[in-house]
Formats: structure tokens, C-alpha cells, sequence
């Protein structure tokens, strides 16, 4: 009874341990898969716009995000630090399995001129993409690419 | 299955057996994949870290002292610390489910704990496994069960026959 019950137990601990691994790895195999063609298939969902007003440039991004996987995505959008002359939004999509979202990132850029004469154009951002509950990832980039010096 | 007469010549070549494998898993093959990797990028820090030699010189102990007192009760403590041993392992190479690299101005953070704990799980219930199969075993010999006997899960766990009541 106890060597069975032993057994029992291996073999249950193996069987979560297989379905865990296995559905993780096909969530995030398609979840990128169907991202990357979201953003390289030409989608017209997947743009960004800088519309320069005066001085003041926003700039705007609308991401598709479709969650072809097992497990809920969230998708978060910071900026780490802010200048004095960019305002950032913090923008957060969370999509369930089978979903879409649209992540709407808008970043305003106060003085275009103070930006493109400064030596250091760099906003620090922060793309953090979670499959709940297993496992995270944050990409730190600089925004700065975005803004359209000289004008959208 | 498990064997309650094994000779000393079994105990010695499966320990001779336990470390040429091991020496090969834990030694040989590292090395020759930093050898590959110095080889292939050598303006790079890629090389195997130290703590894997490190680690693999307690694995090789371990598993050469579990095979050669298999069948004994001593060879117990030996197979749950090689599968707590393989739990630190896990945990150190990967940084505790924390992963970072920076590369061209971009930060990556792979944060995998939970999964982590996942991966572990089979190691931390091989290190319980272990003495708990003995202790079955050993019940069963007590009470004289020949099919328990024959079927220990654990041949590696066993002791000295017990006189049979």
C-alpha cells in the first residue's frame, strides 16, 4: 500500500511538472508568434503617430495584443524615469486566453526643440509582458526612438 | 528490484560505473562546451562558471557513495542529498528564477520563480522519497510482506536482511 501510494505520487508530481512545462512553452511559443505578426504582418491596429503641436509633439502608440495562449498576458507600458519635458502614461492590458487587447501608450514630449538639442535623448522605458502566473518578462529600452525629431 | 545479497565486486563496479558517468555529466561535457565557446566567440566572457565543476565534484561523491553502498541504509542519506544538492543547483545557475542580460542599451529581466518552484518540485520529493521508501520497506520486512520486498520502489534504500519473524 505505502510503495503504491509512493508511486502514486511520483508519478502525479511528474505529470503536473510535464503539463506545467509543456503549457507554458506552447503559450509563449504562440502568444510571440501571433505578436510578431501583429506587428510585422502590417496590421493597421499596430501603428504609432506623432502629431507635433506648436512645441509639444504626443506621441501615440496602439498595440493589437492577442492572447492565443493558455494563460493570461498582461502587457505594461512605463516610462522608468520621466524627464521634466516628457510626460509619460503608465498603460496596462490585461488579455485573457483566446483574447485581444489594445495597449494605448501616449507619451508627450513638452518642448520638441529642448529634446532634439539635448545631447541625451533617451527616455528610459520599461515593456513588462507576464504569462500569469509563471513567468515575467521586463524589457528595459529607450523610448526616445519614438519622438519624431523634426516634426511628425 | 532489490537485491539483499549484492557482492562487493557489484558495489565496486557500479561505483566505477556511477563515476565515469557522472565524471562525464558533471566534468567532460562542461569543459568541452566552454572549450566551444572560447572557441566559437573568443572576445566574449562566455566560459562555464566554476560552481558547476564545483558542484559537480559533490555530485560525483554522492552518487559514486550511493552506488557503492547500494542496498544499505547508509546509501539513503546519499540519494536524498544528491536530490537536495540538484534542488541548489537548479537554483543557483539560474539566479533564483531571475534572469537579466544587457546588451545594445536593452535590459532584459526573465523573472520565472513560480516556475521555478515547478522544475524543483521533483528533486525536493526525490530527497523525501528516498528515506520514506525505506522506511516502507523496511515496515514491510518486518511484517514479512515477500511482495513489498519485491517490489521496493527504491532498490538503492535497503539494509542488511532483517531476521524474519
Amino acid at each position: 500500500m505505502g510503495i503504491w501510494a509512493l508511486r502514486g505520487v511520483t508519478v502525479a508530481i511528474a505529470l503536473i511538472v510535464l503539463l506545467v512545462i509543456g503549457t507554458v512553452v506552447y503559450s509563449a511559443y504562440v502568444d510571440y508568434s501571433a505578436v510578431k505578426a501583429e506587428l510585422a504582418g502590417g496590421s493597421q491596429q499596430a501603428v504609432g503617430a506623432a502629431v507635433l503641436r506648436g512645441v509639444t509633439e504626443t506621441v501615440s502608440i496602439n498595440i493589437t495584443v492577442p492572447n492565443k495562449g493558455l494563460y493570461p498576458l498582461n502587457v505594461t507600458l512605463t516610462c522608468d524615469y520621466p524627464t521634466t519635458n516628457v510626460v509619460c502614461q503608465r498603460t496596462s492590458v490585461d488579455v485573457s486566453p483566446g483574447g485581444q487587447g489594445v495597449l494605448r501608450f501616449r507619451m508627450t514630449v513638452l518642448d520638441v526643440s529642448q529634446f532634439e538639442s539635448s545631447s541625451n535623448q533617451v527616455v528610459n522605458g520599461t515593456v513588462a509582458i507576464s504569462m500569469e502566473p509563471f513567468v515575467g518578462l521586463v524589457v528595459g529600452t529607450n523610448f526616445g526612438g519614438f519622438v519624431k525629431t523634426g516634426g511628425a | 528490484m532489490y537485491d539483499q545479497t549484492i557482492t562487493t565486486r557489484k558495489r565496486i563496479s557500479s561505483a566505477v560505473w556511477a563515476f565515469v558517468v557522472n565524471a562525464i555529466f558533471w566534468i567532460v561535457i562542461p569543459y568541452y562546451v566552454g572549450v566551444f565557446l572560447s572557441g566559437r566567440v573568443p572576445e566574449s566572457a562566455l566560459t562555464v562558471p566554476t560552481f558547476v565543476y564545483e558542484f559537480g565534484i559533490l555530485f560525483i561523491v554522492l552518487e559514486v557513495g550511493a552506488a557503492f553502498f547500494r542496498g544499505r541504509a547508509v546509501a539513503v542519506p546519499m540519494i536524498s542529498a544528491v536530490a537536495l544538492l540538484t534542488v541548489i543547483y537548479i537554483w543557483y545557475a539560474t539566479n533564483g528564477g531571475v534572469l537579466g542580460v544587457e546588451t545594445s542599451g536593452i535590459t532584459l529581466a526573465l523573472n520565472f520563480r513560480l516556475m521555478l518552484y515547478v522544475l524543483v518540485l521533483p528533486s525536493i520529493w526525490a530527497a523525501i522519497r528516498a528515506p520514506l521508501s525505506y522506511l516502507v520497506w523496511r515496515r514491510a520486512m518486518k511484517a514479512g510482506v515477500p511482495s513489498a520486498i519485491a517490489t521496493s520502489p527504491v532498490p538503492e534504500s535497503g539494509s542488511p536482511p532483517l531476521p524474519q519473524k
